[in-house]
Order: structure tokens, then sequence, then C-alpha cells
């Protein structure tokens, strides 16, 4: 088993080398639109946290989202603030707000928190037209992309992209020590049973607060990162689609995979591009089947389709050797009875 | 106080079609537990359809008559082939293929008729009426009188007929009811499939004013989910209640408190749900859930 672990550990850490030398070889744009993947796998990473793990329905991942990102860009703009700490910043206040959320949802069953999230999500356009004294409304605000340092020749998307990849990493690496041990089934208790879980000790408030608030947190995180990388925030971006898209991914990824979050991040930032080419509505017609089919024929997304074809794959391989060799031996036994008539 | 009468006729006929939607929202939820975040989608698809027949050249009432069948069975496919197979799944599941029917119709309706926005004929006269200082529209009138019709017959069907009382039998007890004969399935296609009907209608009222565009009802299921819960869920009355209450509300609401402002309408249900879900989960006229361990 811990030999197991171990190969999976390498197999991450190969992936991430991977990735953070990915840029030599791709083209400027597609480093951009890797960056932006990143970062939408951090808030879809969030997304699974929450509903995957600790079943806990939200439509309204955008918001946080949104959030993170606008307050990267008015504090880098209005104040100054230098954008490391302005991410450090945008967390803290998803975090706090998913807490805040995460109190009140406590009270709610699963259809009226889908309804309330929905709202939500449909109302953060509004809010930033609102309040436009600060958010600019419609014209948006621009962001001075970060330069890489001085000692480091390299492009300055280069830069943006390994920050994000950076980020992704270290979320992947929270999320495996979430989902894993004593916290990750204290999660899923609380989503398969909360009745039980709470009769086994489990304080089952605190942990649906902390699930809403950590998945608020990846979020904000991802979205003050994708205001970097954008280098712009307007309400164009944080439209209630944009929750869609990350419920999309996370379904058709997997809701209980860390890599079905980078899957569904790669289909979030590759479909609309490729379906452009046919109609711009394909995306949408794809998205939708995608979740209706994936919720009658594999839950488990991407991910659980792979595990299972592979688990089918090496059941037949040991079924054929299985059979094999019964064939084996009934034939020895076969000459050996005909050896021993003769 | 004219201008408050003003904007209470204006929030009735608003709140009518909000509570036409929620009505249909509110018939789906009591038949299978499910909230269909697409109704209004499906709704905008149904009212394109409609205007297309027109386009080919149809007369209105005869289209609007066709398209209320078709939609009918819209509604029967859609619950048959993508709700049935996932009724007993845990409800993220059956949240998760809503909202795809939502992406997925919208979707559709973009690919075939395009984003711009087209007109829609009004159903009603254009004539206005003044009473005492505030205008009202023929067309108002006509969304009402066409809401309380719906509500009527609905109502009649349910407490007089056969097929109503099989209907709410299959919604109350969807286990036992085959021991008595009733065809569950077929009773909550036919939910599915009135509901359906019910959302055209609100769409069709609606598109003369918001114009026909694939995005058109997204605005007006927000309200139609603040009606249904402010009503009760479980309560046809109380969707009505709630979205004329929902309505009122919204126009009210955004002309006194000038700090809301146009831009923060969709901030009045939002306020209104989360209220409703703190104070009176069940709604007004819904009857509060017993948990049994």
């Amino acid at each position: 088993m811990t030999g197991n672990k171990n190969a999976m550990a390498m197999l991450g850490v190969a992936a991430f080398a991977a990735l953070a030398l990915a840029p030599l070889l791709l083209p400027g744009y597609l480093v951009f639109q890797a960056s932006l993947g990143l970062t939408y796998a951090i808030a879809i990473l969030g997304l699974n946290l929450l509903m995957g793990f600790n079943g806990q329905i939200s439509l309204a991942q955008g918001v946080f989202f949104a959030l993170g990102g606008y307050i990267v860009a008015i504090l880098m703009t209005d104040y100054g603030v230098p954008i490391y700490l302005a991410i450090a910043v945008a967390v803290a206040a998803t975090t706090l707000l998913g807490a805040l959320i995460g109190v009140p949802a406590l009270r709610l069953q699963g259809l009226q928190l889908a309804i309330i999230t929905l709202v939500l999500a449909a109302l953060v356009p509004s809010l930033i037209m609102r309040f436009d004294s600060i958010t600019k409304g419609t014209s948006g605000i621009a962001i001075a992309k970060p330069e890489p340092p001085k000692w480091l020749p390299m492009e300055q998307d280069t830069w943006l992209y390994l920050i994000c990849l950076a980020g992704a990493g270290l979320c992947v690496v929270i999320m495996l020590r979430l989902v894993g041990g004593d916290t990750g089934r204290r999660l899923r208790a609380v989503r398969d049973n909360a009745t039980i879980a709470e009769s086994f000790g489990v304080h089952v408030a605190a942990t649906r607060i902390a699930a809403f608030a950590t998945s608020a947190a990846f979020g904000g995180f991802a979205g003050g990162l994708y205001a970097m990388v954008n280098a712009f925030v307007s309400p164009d971006s944080f439209q209630l689609f944009k929750s869609f898209e990350f419920l999309a991914g996370a379904i058709i990824g997997g809701i209980t995979s860390i890599t079905g979050a980078f899957i569904g991040a790669v289909i979030v930032i590759f479909l609309p591009e490729w379906s452009a080419d046919i109609n711009l509505a394909l995306t949408g017609v794809i998205y939708g089947a995608a979740l209706v089919v994936m919720m009658l024929v594999a839950r488990e997304g991407v991910v659980g389709l792979v595990t299972k074809g592979l688990s089918r794959l090496s059941d037949k391989l040991t079924n054929a050797e299985k059979h094999g060799s019964k064939s084996n031996e009934d034939s020895r036994r076969a000459f050996v009875a005909s050896v021993e008539k003769k | 106080m004219t201008l408050v009468w003003q904007q209470i006729v204006e929030g009735l006929a608003a709140g009518s079609i909000y509570a036409a939607l929620a009505l249909a929202l509110v018939l789906i939820h009591r038949a299978t537990r499910v909230v269909n975040f697409a109704q209004g989608e499906m709704a905008t698809f149904s009212v394109y359809l409609c205007s297309q027949m027109l386009i080919w050249g149809l007369p209105l009432y005869l289209a609007l008559l066709i398209t209320a069948v078709i939609s009918f069975i819209l509604g029967a496919a859609v619950f048959r082939l993508t709700i049935r197979p996932v009724l007993d799944a845990p409800p993220e599941t059956i949240v998760v293929v809503c909202i795809g029917l939502f992406i997925g119709f919208q979707a559709i309706c973009l690919w075939i008729w395009g984003s711009d926005s087209a007109q829609f004929p009004r159903l009603f006269s254009s004539t206005i009426w003044t009473v005492g200082g505030v205008r009202i529209s023929a067309n108002n009138v006509g969304i009402l009188v066409t809401l309380s019709a719906l509500a009527i017959v609905l109502a009649l069907v349910f407490r007089f007929t056969r097929i109503g009382l099989a209907m709410r039998a299959a919604a109350a007890e969807r286990a036992k009811s085959p021991y008595v004969g009733i065809e569950v399935e077929t009773m909550l296609t036919f939910g599915w499939g009135v509901a359906a009907v019910f959302g055209f209608i609100a769409a069709a009222l609606a598109a003369p004013s918001l114009f026909l565009s694939p995005t058109m009802m997204m605005s007006v299921i927000i309200y139609a989910l603040a009606a249904a819960t402010l009503g009760g869920w479980d309560s046809p009355l109380g969707a009505i209640v709630g979205g004329l209450a929902v309505g009122v509300a919204e126009t009210v609401g955004t002309t006194l408190i000038k700090s809301i402002g146009a831009e923060l309408r969709l901030a009045i249900p939002f306020l209104l749900i989360g209220l409703v879900l703190f104070v009176r989960p069940q709604g007004l006229f819904g009857r509060a859930d017993k948990a049994r361990v």
C-alpha cells in the first residue's frame, strides 16, 4: 500500500515537473491559456471539495471567483498593494465570506441551498454594476502584470504560468491533506449521513462550515490569480455562466477526483475555442448534454469512467490468465488421463 | 400615491408571469421533488417554436395551441429521458441534470435562432384605460385574467377529476399508489407535461415586453424561484400569491428604495428567498417537513 502511495506521489511530482517545463515547448498564447486553465482548476478543486467530498450543493463558485478577482484588481490599482499581498487578502476575504455563507447554509437542505446559491451567482454582475464607483462598472479594471525577477530570463507570461502552477500545486497538496486521512473521513461521513456522523462524534456544523470556507478560499485564490493572468477584470468575466462552467468542469472531470478538476479545467478552457469554429452555441450544447448524460451513466465523470475502464480491463486480463491456466490444467489432466488409460 | 398604485398594477402584471412559471415549478416539485431550474429555458424554446410558426404564416392562436401541445410533449419527454432515470438519486444529481438542461436549451435556442432579440406579438389589445389617474393596460388585465383562468382550471382538475386525484395520489405516495391501480409514472410524466405548458404560457406572456431572446427567461426564473419559495414549494395557491407578491415587491421596491436602483432588481428575490428560508422555510402556504430519524 505504501509502495502504491509512493508511486502515486512520484507520478504527481513527475506530472508537476512536466507541467513546469511545458512553457518551453508551448507557443505563447497556449501558455496564457494554460495559466487561465490552472486558475479554473483551482476553483473547480474548491467545488470538488464542497460538492464531491462534503455533499453541499453550490452553484455559486463564480461568486468567490469574482470577489477574489475584484479584490486583487481594486487593491492593486486604487491602493498600490503589491500583487502577492493582494492575492493573500483576496483569499482571506473569500474564506471569511465562505464561512459567513456556510453558517446559514447549515440550515438549508440540498435543493434550498441550490436555489439560493444560484440566485446569488446570478446577482454578481448586478452587484458589480451597482457599485461601479469602486468596480468601474462595464469598463472594468486593467491591472499591471507582475514582472519576472531580474535574474530570471523568461517571458512575462511564462512567469505568470509558473506562479499559477505553484498555486495549483499548493492547492493540490492542501486537497490531498484534506481528503485523505481523518479529515477526509469526517467530510465524507457528513456527506453520506450527517446523523450517523454526529453520533460518531463528528462536529457536523464545524465540518460543513470549514468545507464551505475552504472551498470559497480556493475560489477567491483562483479569482485573484485569474485577475493577474488576464490583467483585466470586468462584469463580463463573472456572469452566471462562469459558475455553470465551474460546475460543468467539476462534473465532467469527476466531482470526487483531484485529477478530474484539471481535466475539467482543460475542457472549460478549450471547449469554447474548438467549438467556436462550428458554432458559438455548441459549447453550451456540449456542456448541457455532458451534464445530463454524465449524471445518467457516469456520475464519477471522466476520471471515474477511465478508472472503471482500467479495472475492467485488468479484470479481463486476470480472468484471461486464470482462464488460460485453467485450460492448461484441463489439457494436462486430459493428457494424464489418456496416458493412464494406455 | 398614484405612483404607488401605478407600480402595484405593473407589479401585478409582472407578478402574474412569475406566478405562472412558479406554478409550473411547484407542479413539478409536488410530483417529483425536483426543482426544475430549466423550466424557464424550456419555455423560451417553446416560444421560439411558436414565433417560428408565426413566421411560417400560421395564425397566432393556432400557433399558440400547437406550441402548447408540443410543450406538453417536450416536458413529458424531458422527464422520461433525463429525470426519471435519476429520480431516486441524491438531490445534487438532479440539480446537475436540471442545470445541464438549462444550459442545453439556452444553447439550442442560441444556435437555431441567434442572439438577436426578436419581436413577439402581444396576445391582447394595446388599449389603455385610466382609472383615477392609474393607467391600466388591457394587456396587463389580460395577463392577470389568463393567470386566474389557469389557476382555476388547475384547481378544478386537481379537485374534481379522477386524473387530478390520481396525480395528487402519485405525488403524495409514489410507492403505494400502484397498489390502487394508479400508474405513477404516467401521472408524473403528465405533471411534467402540464408544467411545461404553464411555463410556455408564462414565457408567451412575457415575450412581448421582454423581447424574445435565448436569455429572456433567466431573470424570470429567478423571480419564479423566489415566488415558489415564498408561497411554499408544495402549494399552487402559494405560487400564485408568491408570484404576485414578488412582482409587486420588485416594482414598488425599485421605485421607492432609491438605493437599490435598477441595477439591483435581482437583489429583491435574493433577499426574499434568504428571508423566507430562515424565517419560515416551508413558505407561506407550505407544510413544514417533519424529519424522521
